[in-house]
């Protein structure tokens, strides 16, 4: 527990009490900022040999009106995990990118704006990941109704009628091409 | 014609669109232990050069996009097998937002594999019935295609989220 204690006193002493900071697992711990001290505490701990994004992960409090974005941070040195968490408004979920911190986060936040329409100006390249012609709201997110919108776009088959006995064009005449 | 059909039958080429893991089913049925070119069937890279579309699971719009170009570059007479469940009604993808449930409203399908994951066994088994079906003329998806081409194309547009969608245009 020694290299998780050493770096989190150290981003105490250097952040103050804004930063929570607690050991999770053996290897792993977490850093809670408010939104202004994130990318200062992402370039520190990159300095400090955190230099591997793993991911980027978003959680929906919706009940909190709060998106909360989670860095995953790993050093090959230390070999310690850091999940540096952040909560942003819902309703207008806007980071600032950090891709002159971290060079990989440009597709993390593609991913995220299109998952949850999470905004990152400085971001150059916010277009659409995987989901092309994209028409319904960002589907990661709690309120998005997934069984509706797949009722409305695809059509779902009732398993308890016979699939041959649907609508679909038939043929007139002869079956063959002779 | 007869004789033609039954020509026809004898020697298709397959190109297996491999998406989702339906593909892991395709090696053992070309290869050695279950044989498919015992029945005149091969597989081939190029839909311009191939009988057989074979679609091996599900298929997400953007995916879609590619299956419906492909399936129309290839020359007629052209046959559509939908492979596993996930082409008849999404399968495990059932409530997926991003995955197309029903295959046969995007391109006519000749012949439905059903199960999840199907042994090459039924592979083999469908292959049989299609030769079969080629020869007496019921493999007309190809035709229908053409004729109702319209109606597909509506429904292609509709998941493609466009006004009017031509692959190809003609």
């Amino acid at each position: 527990m020694n290299g998780e204690m050493e770096i989190l006193e150290k981003v105490k002493k250097a952040f103050g009490e804004k930063a929570e900071t607690a050991p999770k697992w053996e290897r792993q711990s977490e850093i809670k900022v408010p939104l202004e001290l994130l990318h200062p505490l992402l370039g520190y701990l990159r300095a400090q040999g955190f230099g591997h994004l793993a991911m980027i992960s978003c959680v929906d409090w919706i009940e909190e009106g709060e998106f909360e974005l989670v860095y995953h941070l790993w050093s090959y040195e230390k070999r310690l995990h850091l999940l540096v968490k952040t909560r942003i408004d819902r309703e207008n979920p806007t980071v600032e990118t950090i891709i002159p911190i971290f060079r990989i986060a440009e597709t993390y936040e593609r991913e995220l704006h299109e998952m949850f329409g999470i905004d990152f100006p400085g971001n150059p390249n916010l277009t659409p990941l995987f989901l092309e012609d994209w028409d319904g709201s960002p589907p990661m997110r709690r309120d998005f109704d997934t069984r509706k919108y797949v009722e409305e776009k695809y059509g779902m088959i009732d398993l308890t009628k016979e699939l041959w006995k649907r609508e679909e064009p038939v043929l007139e005449g002869e079956n063959g091409e002779d | 014609m007869g004789l033609f059909r039954w020509s026809q039958s004898r020697s298709l080429w397959m190109m297996h669109f491999c998406t989702g893991c339906g593909a892991v089913e395709m090696p053992p049925t070309m290869t050695s232990r279950y044989d498919m070119e015992r029945f005149g069937i091969i597989p081939m890279a190029t839909p311009r050069q191939a009988d057989i579309l074979l679609i091996t699971g599900y298929l997400t719009v953007k995916t879609l996009k590619r299956v419906v170009r492909s399936y129309e570059q290839m020359a007629d007479p052209k046959y559509v097998i939908g492979f596993g469940s996930c082409t008849i009604n999404g399968g495990m993808y059932w409530d997926s937002y991003n995955t197309v449930k029903q295959l046969d409203l995007y391109i006519p399908v000749d012949l439905y594999i059903a199960g999840c994951m199907p042994r090459p066994d039924s592979i083999i088994d469908a292959f049989v019935k299609l030769r079969e079906m080629i020869a007496k003329g019921e493999a007309n998806g190809w035709k229908r295609y053409r004729e109702n081409l319209e109606w597909y194309r509506t429904n292609q547009a509709k998941v493609f989220n466009v006004e009017k969608w031509s692959a190809i245009e003609p």
